[in-house]
C-alpha cells in the first residue's frame, strides 16, 4: 500500500469543477457531476467553495456497513473499491460515511467511490489551484498548519 | 452529433404546459448554438413588432455544442429575446454554473413563451418539469429568491436557480437574471420580460451526462489549452485582478467615460485600479464551471455606513459605470452599490448611466432637490448613488422616472442629448472618442451600446492607432465575427487571448465528431450577426438608427489622452457597410443573404 490519501484544502479551492470533470471523463468517458466522485460545493452567501471527497479513512466505516461484501480496500494504493456486482445499492456506505463521500450511480443500482485512479487521481493532476493533493497519510496534516499559520500571519493587527 | 442532448425544452407560461422537441440538428449546424441558435428562433418565432413586455415575446436560452464539455470555460448560456430597453433584438450571456446545468439536465435549451397571470416559477429536475406557484417569492430579492425556491424543491444544495429580483418584477427596463447569486444576464432588461411572464425564477438540477465524440483527444486538448491559458500574461492579470485589470489602461489611455461623458479620465481612478482593488477588499476568487481562469472575485468592506458589504466582483464595467461615471471612487460606496443591484437585480452598466444622467442634470438645475426627494445628486456623492439605486429597483419617486432607462430618462428630463446610449442601451465604459473602433461598436450593434459585440480598444490600444478611423470597419467586422463565434460555441469570451479560432474549431470537431474549420466557423459568425441585423431592418431599422450621441461626435473633452477627440461615425459607417457587403444604408444585400443562405431563413 502506498499509504498516500486525498487532501482537500478548502482555502485553496475557486469552484470550477474541473477535478469533477476529469473524474467522470476518466472513468466513464462523459461529463457529469454525478458520475464525479468528487463533488465540489458552493455556498453562495458565504461565498465558499468546498470539496466533498473520500478520504480513504484507515478504519472506513463503508466497508464496515457493507452487508454484502461490496466494498474493499485496494491493497496496493488504500482506495475503496466497489464491487457492481456485488454492490445491491442499499445506501448503507452513504450513510455511514461521515464526510458524504459515496454516491449512488445516477442510472445504475450501485455506489460510486472515489478508486484513486488506480494511484493517480486526474483530480489532483488538473486542479489548477492546487486544491486537491495527493499525499502520505503522515504528511496530510502540512496544508493544513500551512493553512492556520497563513491567516494568523494575515490576521495579525485586524481587528476581530 | 455527439456533445448536444437532442432535446430542447418549451414552457408556455399561458397554459402552464411543457413539452420537449427534438433540437434541430439542421440549425444547429447552420448557427452553432447559443447566440446564433437564439437568433434563428427568435426570427421565427417573434414578430419584430411585438410588444417586448407583451405575451408575444419569448425568452430563448440557448446553450452551445461546447456547453458543459471539457473546453476551458465553456460554462456559458445565452437569452435571446426582444430588448424593453431598446425595443430591438437583443441576447445576453450569462457564465458560472447554471448553463451546463441545463444541459445536465437533458436540454440543449429552454423556450418559454406566454405570461402566466400569476407569479410562478419552473422546476427542472432532468425530465420532471413542473410550473408551480412562486407568490411566496414575489417581491423578494435575488439571495431570498434561491434560498426560498431551494427549500422548496427539498433544500438540495446541488439546485442552480436563475431568478429576478424586484427590480425584474416592475418591469425596470435594466433588469437582469441572475443565475447562483452573482452570475446575471446583464443587458437589454431580459429580467423585465420574465417580469412581464410573470416568472419569478426557473430551477435546474440535472444528474445527466455529456457524451462527446472524442474524449482520449479531447482530454489532451484540454491540457494543451490549460497551458496556453496558465501561460498568458492578460490571464494572468485576470486571475489577480479580475476585470479590474482593465482600469489602468482604459484610464490611462484616456477611454473611461467620466461624469456622464462629460470626460474620459478620471482622476481618481488610481483608487479603482485592479492591484489596488485586490489589496484592499479582495478576499478571494471565485471560477465560472470549468474555467481555470477564475477571474471572478470576491469582495469585502466592513463600513461605518453600510456596514459589512461581501459581493462577487466588482466587475470593471461594474467600477467604471458606477464608479468613474458617476465621479465615485471609495469602495464603500461601490460595493454598496454594487450589492444593491446585484440584490435586486438591475444591470450595474445601464444603472451606472442612469444615475450618471440624474447627477448631470442635478448639477446643472435640470433637476432640483424637489425632483429627487432631497437627496444631494452630485457628481461624486456615494450615499446619493446608492439611495437613488434603491428607489431605482422599486420604482420610487425620481426612481420610478430612471428604471425606464437612459433614453426615456433623458427625454422625461428635456435633455435628450444627454442620455450616453444607442438605441436606448446605455454606453459600456469605453469612450468611443478614445478609441475610435468602439464608436462602430455601439453604433452597429444589434442591441444598442454594448462592448462585448466587439471588442476593438485593445488592439486599438496596442498598435497605437485608436484616435484614427483608417482600418477601423475592417476591424469591427474581425471582431463581432470573433465575438459571435464565442457567443454562439458557448466558450467564455475571457478564453480568447488563450483559445485561438483553429483550437476552437478542433474543440467543437472533437466534441462533436463533425468536422469544423477556423473557415466555417467566420462563415456561421457571418450568417448569425447578418441574421440579427435583419432583425432590425425587418423593424424598419437601418443607418438612421446607427449613431450615437451629440456629445461624443461634437464634443472633445478638455482634457486626457483624448483631449478634443471627437467621432467621424459616418465614415467608419460607410467602411464597415463596405466590408459586411452591405447597401449604404446599412442594409444587408439580398446577394449577402444568399450566399450566407439566410434566404431561408
Amino acid at each position: 500500500m502506498t499509504g498516500k490519501v486525498l487532501v482537500f484544502e478548502p482555502e485553496r479551492c475557486v469552484g470550477c469543477r474541473i477535478c469533477e470533470q476529469w473524474c467522470s471523463i476518466t472513468h466513464y468517458g462523459e461529463i457529469s457531476p454525478s458520475l464525479s466522485c468528487i463533488t465540489i460545493t458552493r455556498d453562495h452567501a458565504l461565498q465558499r467553495d468546498n470539496g466533498i471527497i473520500c478520504r480513504q479513512c484507515p478504519d472506513a466505516p463503508c466497508i464496515e456497513s457493507c452487508k454484502f461484501d461490496a466494498l474493499t480496500r485496494d491493497q496496493s494504493t488504500g482506495a475503496i473499491l466497489v464491487d457492481a456486482d456485488k454492490c445491491v445499492g442499499c445506501r448503507m456506505c452513504i450513510r455511514a460515511c461521515p464526510h458524504g463521500a459515496p454516491k449512488m450511480h445516477p442510472t445504475e443500482k450501485r455506489v460510486i467511490i472515489c478508486d484513486l485512479c488506480g494511484g493517480s487521481p486526474a483530480c489532483v493532476a488538473h486542479c489548477p489551484e492546487q486544491a486537491i493533493q495527493y499525499l502520505e497519510i503522515h504528511k496530510t496534516e502540512r496544508p493544513y498548519r500551512s493553512a492556520v499559520h497563513n491567516s494568523q500571519k494575515g490576521g495579525a493587527g485586524r481587528e476581530d | 452529433m455527439s456533445g448536444i442532448t437532442g432535446k430542447i425544452l418549451r414552457v408556455d407560461l399561458a397554459a402552464l404546459t411543457a413539452c420537449t422537441v427534438p433540437t434541430p440538428v439542421e440549425a444547429m449546424q447552420k448557427f452553432a448554438g447559443g447566440r446564433g441558435l437564439g437568433a434563428h428562433f427568435l426570427w421565427k418565432e417573434v414578430d419584430p413588432g411585438s410588444d417586448p413586455l407583451g405575451p408575444q415575446n419569448r425568452l430563448i436560452f440557448m446553450t452551445g455544442p461546447l456547453t458543459g464539455t471539457l473546453m476551458p470555460g465553456s460554462n456559458k448560456v445565452n437569452v435571446t429575446f426582444k430588448s424593453p430597453l431598446t425595443g430591438t433584438y437583443s441576447y445576453s450571456l450569462c457564465g458560472g454554473h447554471w448553463g451546463p446545468e441545463l444541459k445536465f439536465a437533458g436540454y440543449d435549451g429552454l423556450i418559454i413563451e406566454g405570461q402566466s397571470s400569476e407569479p410562478v416559477y419552473i422546476w427542472i429536475d432532468d425530465d420532471a418539469v413542473e410550473i408551480r406557484p412562486a407568490d411566496f417569492l414575489w417581491g423578494k430579492s435575488i439571495p431570498e429568491t434561491e434560498g426560498l425556491i431551494k427549500e422548496d424543491v427539498g433544500g438540495d444544495g446541488q439546485v442552480h436557480a436563475a431568478v429576478i429580483g424586484p427590480a425584474g418584477e416592475n418591469l425596470n427596463r435594466m433588469a437582469c437574471i441572475t443565475a447562483d447569486w452573482y452570475r446575471e444576464f446583464g443587458r437589454g432588461g431580459c429580467g423585465a420580460v420574465m417580469g412581464s411572464k410573470k416568472l419569478k425564477g426557473i430551477a435546474l438540477r440535472g444528474t445527466g451526462s455529456i457524451k462527446v465524440h472524442d474524449p482520449e483527444a479531447l482530454m489532451a486538448h484540454a491540457e494543451k489549452l490549460y497551458g496556453f491559458l496558465k501561460e498568458h500574461p492578460k490571464l494572468r492579470d485576470r486571475r489577480n485582478f479580475g476585470t479590474a485589470e482593465l482600469v489602468e489602461g482604459i484610464n490611462g489611455n484616456g477611454l473611461l467615460g467620466t461624469r456622464n461623458f462629460t470626460g474620459n479620465c478620471f482622476q481618481d481612478a488610481w483608487r479603482l485600479a485592479g492591484p489596488k482593488m485586490r489589496e484592499d477588499i479582495v478576499v478571494g476568487d471565485a471560477s465560472c464551471y470549468g474555467c481555470p481562469v477564475a477571474c471572478g472575485k470576491r469582495s469585502l468592506v466592513r463600513s461605518e455606513k453600510y456596514g459589512e458589504v461581501l459581493v462577487e466582483g466588482p466587475e470593471f464595467e461594474t467600477i467604471a459605470l458606477l464608479g468613474a461615471n458617476c465621479g465615485v471612487s471609495d469602495w464603500d460606496a461601490l460595493l454598496k452599490a454594487t450589492w444593491i443591484c446585484d440584490s435586486t437585480g438591475m444591470d450595474t452598466m445601464n444603472a451606472g448611466g442612469c444615475v450618471a444622467l440624474a447627477m448631470e442634470c442635478y448639477e446643472k438645475g435640470i433637476i432640483t432637490k424637489d425632483d429627487t426627494g432631497g437627496i444631494d445628486l452630485r457628481f461624486g456623492n456615494g450615499e446619493a448613488l446608492v439611495a437613488v439605486l434603491r428607489m431605482m429597483a422599486t420604482r420610487e419617486g425620481i426612481g420610478n422616472i430612471l428604471a425606464d432607462g437612459i433614453r426615456p430618462a433623458a427625454e422625461h428630463f428635456g435633455v435628450p442629448e444627454l442620455g450616453i446610449h444607442s438605441k436606448g442601451q446605455g454606453f459600456a465604459a469605453y469612450d468611443p472618442r478614445g478609441a475610435k473602433g468602439m464608436a462602430l461598436t455601439y453604433a452597429t450593434s444589434p442591441k444598442g451600446a454594448h462592448h462585448m459585440v466587439a471588442t476593438t480598444f485593445g488592439g486599438e490600444i496596442a498598435a497605437g492607432n485608436r484616435l484614427s478611423i483608417e482600418g477601423k470597419g475592417e476591424l469591427q467586422r474581425t471582431h463581432q465575427f470573433s465575438m459571435a463565434i464565442v457567443d454562439s460555441l458557448l466558450l467564455c469570451s475571457t478564453m480568447r487571448p488563450g483559445i485561438g479560432l483553429k483550437d476552437m474549431a478542433l474543440g467543437y470537431t472533437l466534441v462533436t465528431g463533425r468536422t469544423m474549420t477556423d473557415g466555417e466557423l467566420q462563415r456561421i459568425a457571418e450568417r448569425v450577426v447578418n441574421l440579427e441585423r435583419m432583425y432590425n431592418v425587418r423593424m424598419g431599422y437601418s443607418r438612421a438608427q446607427d449613431t450615437l450621441p451629440e456629445r461624443i461626435l461634437r464634443e472633445g473633452t478638455p482634457g486626457g489622452p483624448s483631449q478634443g477627440s471627437t467621432v467621424d461615425l459616418d465614415s467608419m459607417l460607410d467602411q464597415f457597410y463596405r466590408v459586411m457587403g452591405w447597401d449604404e444604408n446599412g442594409i444587408p444585400t439580398r446577394e449577402k443573404l444568399d450566399e450566407l443562405g439566410l434566404l431561408e431563413e
